[in-house]
């Protein structure tokens, strides 16, 4: 094969391996794109005949569907005061426990935790994932591991609030009927400065949401 | 959360072309017109039809390559590989489901479609320094396709038939070498029928090189 041929066949094959290399969206994406907002509403609600609103003074934990207890960081208060702010601008009036509202609003922070193993013999036979031994300086070697597997685990977690519909509890069958509910996926979700801007986000998605 | 794992991957496919490339490159040409030719070029691949929908970018990153039997001096039969990555991210939108769900999400799309295809091509004119060509191929397409609702995916995969039209020209590098230089365009019917989506057809071009082997 002549010079011209060998050199015009390497340079393709170079631009070849480069073009076929597949685009990673999870790349492209900043935080606040990775996160998405999710609201769900009951279709059969009247919002405008709330008057009133309760709100809890702290946030629910939630791992694995247990609850875990209650909180209140700056993530937590962020989140209150802003749900609180949104609520009055939509015509709600803010009302203690005791006064009987319409609303109660809830809050919570839910997370779940999945768990995997992976076979450290598939590591090196399958995935191609450590250098061939002859990168070391020992070819013709194999690889081999006392033990075999490994195990991790990822915890993920989202913001959820709930507003519930006390005014009707008993037209509804003694039934505290959850009529709306926003949640916040993604990353840094949890993230003080962001608290805000997420629940600013859900109720721009609701705008159903007014007395 | 990150991505799931997908069903296979493209990776071992590109190894595999790659290898088989740097491998061939090394055999020596003949004067003979009948030997066997591999060609390898680089192809840039638009969307058609209900793709568009999907996305509506061009692809740059893409190959194809394939071996080829002269059947005579003129006809040629064959088998194609090929891959194409499109991909497109969306702004942020707010999507209603009709039903009281709002999710509001940055869409990203991303499909990759592998064909595999017999392949036939005739060349019109023998000799000269450019030698126009039209081909066809008919085969299996492999489709990835993944949607991304921010960083939460879902992907599928599948398997559909496919085929494919073109057209182009040959510039031989020399008298005594069927290497040559193959430039083209081609259309490429691909049906999904999957996730509201009819097809995945697109129209492309294509450069690279053809090489004799033994």
């Amino acid at each position: 094969m002549n010079r011209l041929t060998w050199l015009s066949g390497t340079a393709l094959a170079i631009v070849l391996a480069f073009s076929s290399c597949k685009k990673d969206p999870l790349n492209d994406l900043t935080n606040d794109e990775s996160r998405i907002y999710i609201s769900n509403y009951d279709t059969t609600a009247s919002f405008s005949s709330y008057k009133t609103f309760s709100i809890a003074d702290s946030v629910d934990v939630i791992q694995d569907n247990q609850l875990q207890g209650r909180q209140v960081t700056a993530f937590d208060s962020t989140v209150i005061s802003s749900v609180s702010a949104l609520l009055q601008q939509r015509g709600y009036q803010l009302v203690s426990r005791e006064a009987s509202p319409d609303l109660a609003v809830n809050v919570s922070r839910v997370y779940s935790t999945s768990t995997g193993i992976f076979s450290y013999t598939d590591y090196w036979d399958y995935y191609d994932s450590f250098y061939d031994p002859y990168y070391w300086g020992y070819p013709g070697y194999g690889y081999y591991s006392p033990y075999a597997i490994g195990t991790y685990s990822i915890r993920n977690g989202g913001l959820e609030i709930d507003l519930l519909d006390l005014k009707n509890a008993t037209v509804h069958g003694n039934k505290i009927v959850t009529v709306w509910t926003g949640l916040a996926r993604g990353e840094q979700v949890f993230r003080s400065a962001n608290a805000a801007a997420e629940v600013q986000a859900l109720f721009d998605q609701s705008a159903y949401l007014k007395n | 959360m990150r991505s799931l794992i997908r069903k296979y991957s493209g990776q071992s496919w590109l190894k595999v072309g790659g290898m088989a490339a740097i491998i061939l490159m090394s055999c020596q040409s003949l004067h003979a017109q009948n030997e066997l030719q591999f060609h390898i070029g680089y192809n840039v691949n638009v969307p058609a039809g209900s793709f568009r929908d999907l996305i509506d970018k061009p692809a740059y990153k893409g190959f194809t390559a394939g071996l080829a039997y002269p059947v005579n001096q003129q006809l040629s039969v064959g088998l194609d590989v090929g891959y194409n990555d499109y991909y497109q991210k969306f702004p942020r939108q707010v999507y209603n489901d009709g039903k009281g769900s709002d999710i509001s999400a940055v869409v990203s799309n991303s499909v990759q479609q592998f064909p595999l295809l017999l392949t036939a091509n005739y060349t019109l004119v023998k000799k000269g320094i450019i030698r126009p060509y039209i081909g066809a191929g008919a085969g299996v397409n492999f489709i990835s396709f993944d949607q991304y609702l921010g960083e939460f995916d879902d992907p599928h995969s599948s398997v559909n038939w496919a085929v494919r039209g073109e057209a182009g020209f040959l510039i031989p590098l020399s008298r005594t070498s069927s290497t040559a230089i193959r430039i083209g365009a081609n259309y490429n019917y691909a049906p999904f029928n999957k996730y509201g989506v009819d097809n995945l057809d697109n129209w492309g071009i294509h450069a690279g090189m053809r090489f004799p082997i033994h």
